[in-house]
């Protein structure tokens, strides 16, 4: 592989690389504003001028002061070249940490915060924003002007989840790309020039397709906020966690953000994966960590209907286990989730086999039901991010359904019930035979129309709460880590599964998920990588 | 216990016990200062051996350093002597600064010697003053404790704060010096040096004070340096090895002080050398006073290391950014390993600090020079009497902060 030199360090590239994207791909950083990995090249913010000291230099002739004789005098100065723009060339000598080259950049972001409202203590970007990253380490300069600042529109609605402020924003144009590039709807531009600049919608239209949230991820500043996001909480008191959306089957990796101090997610944001989702996530999936408080179920519940009773976790553990003694093993009929790990699914798969049962079926969500809609961008037609895992942890052949189900009911093969998930293609009326049976026990995280019929629920941990990992359209096993704790007294799924199997003298012998994931009958787990 | 009589033996012959007392002395003891403990075996009144038990004070000074920012250990830099605190934030300070690679403007470094200096007189007022008081002279206390009240006036009216000043900053201090703060100190220096006079008139003439504090405690010059003492108990043994004087810094190098020593070691030599450290720091104020600039900046112009002033903050983005970045990242040291080393109140007090480029120190180390000069104890009183442990203990002026941290 060829390799330039960028400060003295032998960086490789392949045919067609640019200074930036080599450099990237080691892992360095050249400051930049405009540059994304994912975008086209726009070379506007020349945050990212270098000085290309090989072959012929380019001398610019100027004026610069002299104090000693207190006047102008001719000099000159190196030409600098954009890095993100320029290829790189075999043995080009690049320095990106000059004095020439510090200067560009002092400039540069001088010119940036020359209008820059002081907007950091309730802006949503301070503690991750560039501005604030590079200032410190590149202009470390207190203000010269002293004038007014330009002022612009702020708080300007772009759409349902996305507001801009045009005062911040300091027209990079990233998000006009991403509009134009990633999703083919060029809804951003940008009008007028200088100071006066600022991004706008086409006359008519809203910012409301499907990936407006992937314009607030690639601004580097504060002027694109997630109206979802926005003042609920700070970036620095936000840990993360290795997430996978559980939004489709295309598995986009995830940063889960939450509040340790809370046990609370505040947002998702994409992880880089150029295997899977790239840089990039759908607004959908974007949004999915919303079911992890919202519609939770946390409290157990025995009984239908008026005669149902709230209960602690381990009292409705222990009616699952006595309705399970009562009933004919052979007859009890399996749901297995699409929504859930593999890990769950191959618990109760193996479950099912130990009960001496056959009668397996899969829940999944229904597109159509949802409003669901793929494209061929991320979002998969199938809304279930892990109905290859769960069809794999079955022994590789699912076919029956929650509709095969229902039928099984009404014909008296099935006399009970055990079902992971909430997820289902019917709805609760749909679902009604099932409340002709004594037993039907639900292990569910949130609120569903399985659940709604089952004689008792066991609330267990959602994707949040556990160590799991989902298999994805392409065949992709992805591991996902736990962010926050579960509510007292729930557990992971195959957790509760193993030890409703211990009740029943039937050993699962899971301890921890090391041990169902060795058990598992995966081809090769692909780590979720950069 | 049994009566005496009927512990006698067939022969009639009353026998004091050959067996040592052992004697606990601390650690909840008003002469221990700090919290120490000494386990004594005594022979009648005579000390044989002493075990010195340091550590009830140990607040994992070192480890919390490594939890925030590096301006955020001057509260517990303040808790280290907190006899003299302002010595052990300027101590801090130049480590940091040390690594830094930076300077602060001359008009903090003199200012940063005055009140370093104003530190010390409370500090050595403190040691002398309760030593004194200690032996039953309550009033030479009073009358030194007074000029430490004074001194502490002015640097409540500098600092905010009497004694926990967190007043260092790296790159400078946190304010400039008052419009009076000259005029303050100018004022009070004769009536310290009247007190001064009136003390030792008080003392060295008295029969009992010198009797207790001649030949008591003593400590050989060989032993002194083997054991790393250093400060006024090294000084006090005849070795005139000062900081200030050997390996100056900040402005040390312009002022004409001398280095006064002792001959023999013993606490009288240890209080006559801390009496005179006393004039020589008024020495050293005066000319501080002298020469320091009248105006100019006290702290080093570059936002990546000082806060921008507030009215900055709140009104041009830059200094907001400086503010946010500053308070939530910390100030960057880069990445390595500097000792620096001060003459703080008791000697030699070192910082060992170890960056890994982040915003937290990656460790802290302080020598402490309480801790080396507890190492000496042990054989200053063994020999003594027990109640020579006393002017013993208290002219070693040990700090529970500094020494066990």
């Amino acid at each position: 592989m060829p390799s330039f030199k960028l400060n003295g360090q032998d960086i490789p590239f392949e045919e067609g690389d640019t200074i930036m994207r080599a450099a990237w791909r080691e892992g360095i950083e050249i400051p930049h504003y405009c540059w994304h990995p994912g975008l086209s090249i726009a070379a506007n913010c020349r945050m990212c001028l270098v000085n290309i000291t090989s072959g012929r230099p380019m001398a610019m002739p100027i004026m610069k002061f002299d104090a000693a004789k207190n006047a102008y005098v001719p000099d000159t100065k190196p030409k600098l070249m954009p890095a993100c723009q320029v290829d790189a060339a075999a043995d080009m000598e690049v320095d990106s940490v000059g004095p020439d080259v510090q200067l560009a950049q002092k400039s540069v972001q001088e010119f940036l915060l020359l209008n820059h409202p002081v907007d950091c203590p309730i802006c949503d970007q301070a503690g991750e924003c560039k501005l604030q990253d590079y200032y410190l380490e590149h202009q470390a300069e207190l203000k010269r002007k002293r004038t007014e600042p330009v002022h612009k529109p702020k708080g300007v609605r772009f759409g349902p989840t996305i507001v801009y402020d045009a005062e911040r924003c300091i027209m990079c144009t990233r998000c006009i790309r991403v509009c134009d590039e990633l999703v083919g709807d060029p809804v951003l531009d940008m009008r007028e020039r200088g100071n006066k600049a600022e991004i706008v919608l086409s006359p008519g239209r809203e910012l409301d397709h499907r990936y407006t949230l992937m314009t607030e991820h690639v601004c580097p500043v504060g002027a694109l906020t997630s109206r979802d996001f926005r003042f609920k909480a700070r970036v620095w008191f936000l840990k993360s966690a290795d997430g996978v959306c559980n939004g489709c089957a295309t598995g986009c990796n995830t940063h889960v953000d939450f509040d340790q101090r809370y046990g609370k997610v505040y947002r998702l944001r994409p992880r880089d994966n150029l295997d899977v989702n790239k840089f990039w996530m759908c607004d959908d999936g974007m949004m999915t960590y919303k079911d992890v408080h919202e519609g939770r179920v946390v409290t157990a519940l025995i009984g239908r209907g008026e005669d149902t009773d709230e209960v602690i976790p381990e009292d409705a553990f222990d009616e699952a286990a006595r309705l399970l003694r009562t009933v004919d093993k052979t007859k009890v009929g399996v749901v297995l989730s699409a929504q859930h790990s593999t890990e769950d699914n191959q618990a109760l798969a193996r479950f099912a086999q130990l009960l001496g049962t056959t009668k397996l079926y899969l829940a999944a969500v229904d597109p159509a039901r949802i409003g669901w809609v793929g494209d061929d961008i991320l979002r998969d037609a199938d809304p279930n991010p892990n109905r290859a895992g769960a069809i794999a942890a079955a022994g590789g052949d699912l076919d029956e359904s929650t509709e095969d189900l229902i039928q099984d009911v009404l014909g008296g093969e099935v006399e009970a019930v055990i079902a992971l998930g909430f997820a289902s293609a019917e709805t609760a009326e749909q679902l009604a035979p099932l409340t002709k049976l004594a037993t039907v026990i639900s292990l569910t995280s949130n609120e569903g129309a399985l659940p709604s019929v089952a004689s008792v629920v066991v609330p267990v941990a959602s994707w949040a709460e556990s160590f799991g990992t989902f298999r994805n359209a392409k065949g992709m096993d992805q591991n996902f880590s736990r962010a926050i704790p579960s509510p007292a007294g729930i557990e992971p799924a195959w957790r509760t599964i193993a030890r409703l199997a211990d009740e029943l003298g039937l050993s699962l012998g899971y301890e921890r998920v090391a041990d169902v994931r060795a058990e598992l009958a995966v081809s090769s787990p692909v780590a979720a990588t950069v | 216990m049994e009566p005496l009589h009927e512990l006698l033996e067939d022969d009639d012959v009353l026998e004091i016990p050959a067996d040592m007392m052992r004697l606990n002395m601390g650690p909840s003891h008003p002469a221990m200062h700090g919290t120490i403990r000494m386990v004594l075996d005594l022979s009648g009144e005579t000390v044989a051996n002493v075990d010195v038990q340091p550590g009830y004070l140990h607040r994992g000074f070192e480890k919390s350093c490594e939890r925030g920012t590096w301006n955020q250990v001057f509260p517990y830099a303040d808790r280290l002597n907190y006899v003299s605190p302002m010595l052990n934030n300027v101590g801090f300070s130049l480590a940091v600064e040390k690594l830094l690679d930076i300077e602060v403007p001359e008009r903090c470094q003199y200012y940063r010697v005055i009140l370093g200096e104003l530190s010390r007189i409370c500090d050595h007022f403190t040691s002398n003053g309760a030593g004194a008081m200690e032996l039953g002279a309550f009033t030479p206390f009073l009358w030194l404790l007074k000029v430490r009240d004074w001194i502490w006036d002015i640097l409540e009216k500098e600092t905010g704060a009497r004694m926990t000043h967190s007043f260092g900053r790296i790159g400078g201090m946190a304010a400039p010096p008052t419009a009076h703060f000259e005029e303050d100190v100018r004022a009070i220096l004769p009536e310290v040096r009247k007190v001064v006079a009136e003390t030792e008139a008080m003392l060295l003439g008295n029969r009992i004070f010198l009797d207790r504090m001649q030949g008591t405690g003593k400590l050989s010059q060989e032993r002194a340096l083997a054991l790393g003492v250093t400060g006024p108990v090294l000084r006090s043994t005849g070795v005139a090895y000062d900081v200030r004087k050997d390996h100056p810094y900040m402005v040390y190098d312009r002022f004409d002080f001398e280095v006064p020593v002792g001959t023999d070691g013993d606490n009288w030599d240890r209080f006559m050398v801390r009496m005179e450290e006393i004039r020589q720091s008024m020495r050293i104020i005066e000319q501080a006073l002298e020469q320091m600039p009248k105006s100019g900046p006290v702290s080093i112009d570059d936002p990546r290391i000082m806060l921008p002033a507030k009215r900055e903050v709140y009104t041009t983005i830059e200094a907001t950014i400086a503010h946010f970045k500053l308070v939530m990242e910390g100030l960057k040291c880069p990445p390595g390993a500097v000792y620096s080393f001060t003459e703080g109140g008791n000697g030699e007090l070192g910082f060992y600090i170890v960056s890994d480029g982040s915003g937290t120190p990656y460790r802290v180390r302080v020598r402490p020079p309480c801790w080396y000069n507890l190492q000496a104890v042990r054989e200053m009183v063994i020999g003594d009497m027990i109640a020579d442990i006393i002017p013993t203990f208290g002219s070693i002026n040990m700090i529970g902060g500094e020494c066990d941290r």
